[in-house]
């Protein structure tokens, strides 16, 4: 099983105390370093998981720090094979795009992280955000952009309506991107971009009551529809956990609940993960 | 009269599991020349337990079950299952909360001729009821020591 949505911010790694790191964590994430870096591969074996993409945000210009940098998720990937490094920068700037190449050319990141609700922007900027999503395109890597309800504490969530997103996949259908957290609770938005748009992949990371058995197993079977599910997004929706938002063993249960047929089960926890990730030729 | 507080560090394994310690407070006990007196373990966590049970296998898997029959892991009447704002996280392990509270979060035993007095079918857990995690529980040593030398608090993982 590949996790596909997970945060270090709830990790003390052995890396060197870094002040900046730790208020970025605790004020603009909302969290703060509680466990050893042993205890977060511990809760991946518990779940079942193999490996799990890691994603930073950089929001310089919304509040000036990044959680976690590119250099420290790729000095972290380097540490623990278990983890696919994905990169983040701030639309807002302009070397932006330059960055990510950096990121993905240099430090072998592979994959980029856009949250519009922590870092303020627009996702149909044609200035600051298309620069930014072409990058991402040409260098053919996955971008996972955080969609819907934010639970950052200064978060905004009107920034992250899965419907801005309709304009970013229409011009420019060579980016492949995952609506996070299944834009909960713009679900059927979110839903109606992957049916239409084949590069449009959905999380599994919804969460925002009861236990993810009763939130994921709500939108799958009562808000989208089983049938849905299986006949139309079989190959476009990808297992995400958003640890430490949630354990990752609970959202495992999730998809045990959900008594899907193996083959969905599969694709969900691990093939549609791989054809993003570049390690698995489309079915 | 000595109190001698020792915080011992331990990851645990698994979602669930039983960790015997008694010989981690036998010898925090036979390190602190108390002779006489008391020991409390105590966890400091709201989803781990203290206990006492005898080390076997087969009780250790009963008692787990035990606990899963009597707080299922799902239930749609908890109303602990949802976001909590301090955490910054999901709050949905009402059972393990319940699990922790069924078992207690604390024993003790008297401490004579500087050995915790114990049955000899008695073992001391820390259970673990929502890992895997690091997790900190205390040994508190109480009481009167003969030797001249006396133990100072520590930490241990």
């Amino acid at each position: 099983m590949i996790d596909f949505h997970t945060h270090l911010t709830a990790v003390q790694g052995d890396w060197p105390p870094d002040p900046e790191l730790n208020r970025a964590c605790e004020e603009v994430f909302g969290m703060g370093p509680f466990q050893p870096m042993k205890t977060f591969l511990a809760a991946m074996d518990e779940a079942g998981i193999t490996q799990s993409v890691v994603l930073p945000i950089d929001c310089t210009t919304a509040h000036g720090c990044k959680v976690f940098s590119n250099e420290q998720i790729a000095a972290i990937v380097a540490e623990q094979p278990r983890l696919i490094g994905f990169a983040s920068v701030d639309p807002n700037r302009p070397q932006a795009a330059g960055d990510l190449e950096h990121a993905v050319r240099d430090l072998g990141l592979r994959g980029l992280k856009l949250d519009p609700a922590v870092q303020d922007f627009d996702v149909t900027d044609r200035k600051l955000a298309y620069p930014v999503f072409a990058k991402a395109a040409e260098l053919d890597i996955p971008v996972v952009i955080h969609a819907g309800l934010s639970w950052a504490p200064n978060g905004r969530s009107a920034k992250a309506h899965p419907l801005a997103l309709e304009a970013v996949a229409h011009d420019l259908p060579e980016l492949r991107f995952v609506i996070a957290h299944f834009g909960f609770p713009w679900v059927r938005e979110a839903a109606m971009l992957a049916l239409r748009f084949p590069q449009v992949y959905l999380d599994t990371a919804i969460i925002y009551s009861g236990s993810p058995s009763d939130s994921v197993g709500r939108v799958f079977r009562h808000e989208i529809g089983m049938d849905v599910i299986r006949r139309s997004l079989r190959n476009q929706i990808v297992f995400g956990s958003n640890t430490p938002r949630i354990r990752p063993k609970r959202m495992s249960q999730a998809m045990t609940a959900l008594d899907l047929d193996p083959d969905l089960y599969r694709n969900i926890t691990e093939v549609n993960a791989q054809r993003l990730l570049g390690t698995k030729e489309a079915s | 009269m000595i109190s001698q507080v020792q915080r011992v560090s331990v990851d645990t394994p698994s979602d669930t599991a039983m960790l015997e310690i008694t010989q981690t407070v036998q010898r925090a006990v036979r390190e602190s020349a108390v002779t006489s007196g008391v020991v409390w373990v105590t966890t400091t966590h709201t989803t781990t337990g203290i206990t006492v049970n005898e080390g076997l296998p087969d009780v250790e898997a009963d008692l787990i079950a035990m606990l899963r029959r009597f707080a299922p892991t799902e239930d749609p009447s908890y109303l602990h299952a949802r976001w909590l704002p301090s955490d910054g996280a999901m709050a949905i392990n009402s059972a393990t909360h319940q699990r922790a509270a069924l078992l207690g979060p604390q024993v003790a035993f008297p401490i004579d001729e500087g050995e915790v007095v114990l049955g000899s079918r008695q073992c001391i857990y820390f259970v673990e009821l929502d890992g895997p995690l690091r997790r900190t529980y205390l040994i508190h040593i109480l009481g009167e020591a003969d030797a001249a030398s006396v133990g100072q608090g520590k930490d241990t993982q």
